[in-house]
């Protein structure tokens, strides 16, 4: 038997009753390869059979594995290939009948999302991605699960402005029709550079082409748990302090990779990835604000905030490689305004602001998520605001996302609340110079020097 | 099989926590190995390592008895397979 010390059995103990750790979510991969035709009727039934066929068993395999280690499993998930590469029509209305199909799926096993109604068009559409993303805006809204994702840009390819501007179409759209619940829709549409093919995390999950038939996914989390390594080592060097929170990630990553390898070999899926990610929720103490706050700042956003979060997000990912060789999907420390409930308040307070964060997004994962911006933001804006995302991701061979709630008929410095585990954040205002001529322009901005790496 | 389980149990002191525990752990059939206890400004926190035939027992079942216990003793007890404290802790 393996010596175990009565002070790390109740540090475990600790970590997972007083200070949230939880896994945030295990996610089937299933490749929809196979289901792929022309007729959305049969696609529609193909897709059903097999992804209530192959996920029947992953809430009960997630409850059990729950059950037996006295580990919270937050949330069961499903990621499929990018339906654009499963449906071959040009009609939109074919696609939002394959959303319908997955959202049923999805009900018939009991999941609570379901990612990949996607399109990767970072070099340029096919009738395919033009016909789904068309179709954006009727999925999201008439169904409840599905959650969509595009990718308009890569470090390899550059930046599709064009695809660009058509999703702040969407997101326009989505808000108008989401209008009398403060736009939420748009919380489920994510705009990526370098999408990840494994990414367990919802909105932005889809299952590559890289990707075997079935994989698990996991999701780990924990900020609550580093946040009180933070707090209770006042005064330690950034140095020490980093090798604090090394510890602390290798043993959250530790429990990722157990259940990972337990769900897999119940549910006879290869093991995919464990997501080094910390990621929030509205609890207080769950918070990535509070680890930055505990580090001594005032507030997120204070001067010294992406410092901070740059040593915080190296050690998260130095710690938990350590835990794991199945690492992948998006890695790093998330920054979604409304999810964080330190953060939203920093942004309501006026001291953190979208420039801020996109600085910020530039150290860590994911980019400016869940922010909530004025229902009336012009399309210019909007696109011109993704694409600084997409730039920092392209130069920097990251992945980065964008994830903006124009919310309907609010103003900045409303309060939005977007309901459960989405939170509630202030509208944050944009700058009101204009990028209309610069947007207009249209065409790819070039990939970056750093694309030619052989 | 065997299974090993690590029985945790914290709650405010009083007579006859570890006795009510243990009694619920040998009324599943399930074997103590060892156990460890103290009491510090009243609180009592209990580490127990059992372990159990699956033919005879089950995780849930343990779990189950071992919920009415802390309800009536007042403690919170948790069960958990010792798998997640080898991985946590130990390469």
């Amino acid at each position: 038997m393996v010596f175990i010390t009565a002070e790390e059995i109740l540090e475990t103990v600790r970590m997972i009753q007083a200070e949230n750790l939880d896994v945030r979510a295990v996610t089937m991969g299933i490749s929809l390869g196979d289901c792929a035709g022309r007729d959305a009727d049969i696609v529609g039934r193909r897709v059903y059979e097999k992804v209530s066929r192959l996920a029947c068993d992953l809430v009960p395999v997630a409850q059990s594995i729950q059950r037996k280690y006295g580990i919270p499993i937050v949330n069961r998930r499903i990621s499929v290939t990018p339906i654009a590469h499963v449906l071959g029509s040009d009609d939109p209305t074919d696609f939002v009948r394959v959303a319908h199909a997955l959202d049923a799926a999805a009900q018939a096993v009991g999941v609570d999302f379901v990612g990949g109604f996607s399109a990767l068009v970072q070099k340029g559409f096919t009738r395919t991605d033009d016909a789904l993303i068309r179709a954006i805006p009727e999925a999201i809204c008439e169904t409840r699960a599905v959650c969509s994702s595009v990718n308009v840009a890569s470090t390899r390819a550059g930046i599709n402005m064009d695809a660009v501007t058509r999703m702040a179409d969407v997101l326009l759209d989505v808000s108008r029709r989401t209008a009398d619940r403060d736009s939420i829709g748009c919380a489920k549409i994510v705009t990526f550079c370098n999408v990840p093919e494994d990414n367990p995390f919802m909105a932005g999950a889809l299952h590559g082409s890289g990707e075997p038939e079935v994989s698990i996914n996991v999701a780990i989390s924990g900020p609550g748990v580093v946040r009180n390594v933070v707090a209770n080592n006042p005064g330690v060097s950034f140095t020490e302090l980093a090798d604090l929170i090394k510890r602390t990630a290798f043993k959250i990553t530790r429990v990722g990779e157990l259940v990972g390898r337990e769900a897999s070999r119940l549910l006879g899926a290869q093991m995919g990835i464990i997501d080094l990610s910390l990621a929030p929720t509205p609890a207080v103490g769950d918070s990535i604000a509070e680890i930055l706050e505990c580090m001594g700042l005032q507030r997120a956003g204070a001067p010294g905030s992406t410092a901070a979060l740059a040593l915080l997000n190296d050690a998260v990912k130095k710690g938990g490689t350590m835990a794991t060789s199945s690492t992948g999907g998006l890695s790093g420390a998330f920054i979604p305004v409304s999810e964080d409930a330190a953060l939203a308040a920093a942004a309501r307070e006026g001291v953190l602001s979208i420039e801020k964060l996109e600085a910020m997004t530039a150290v860590c994962s994911l980019g400016l998520d869940m922010i909530v911006v004025p229902g009336d933001i012009s399309r210019a804006a909007l696109a011109g605001t993704i694409a600084d995302v997409m730039a920092i991701g392209m130069v920097n061979s990251k992945t980065t996302g964008a994830r903006l709630i124009p919310a309907a008929g609010k103003q900045v410095g409303d309060w939005v609340e977007l309901g459960g585990l989405f939170g509630a954040g202030p509208v944050m205002p944009v700058s009101a110079a204009r990028s209309d001529e610069f947007v207009a322009r249209g065409g790819r901005i070039p990939a970056p020097l750093q694309s030619l790496r052989n | 099989m065997r299974t090993s389980v690590i029985v945790t149990a914290l709650g405010p002191d009083r007579h006859g926590l570890l006795a009510a525990v243990a009694t619920t752990v040998a009324g599943q059939n399930a074997n103590v190995d060892d156990v460890s206890q103290t009491v510090s400004n009243g609180m009592f926190t209990m580490i127990m390592f059992v372990s159990f035939d699956e033919t005879e027992t089950t995780m849930a079942g343990l779990q189950a008895a071992l919920e009415i216990t802390g309800e009536e003793t007042g403690l919170q007890i948790h069960v958990q397979h010792e798998d997640i404290f080898k991985f946590m802790h130990r390469i």
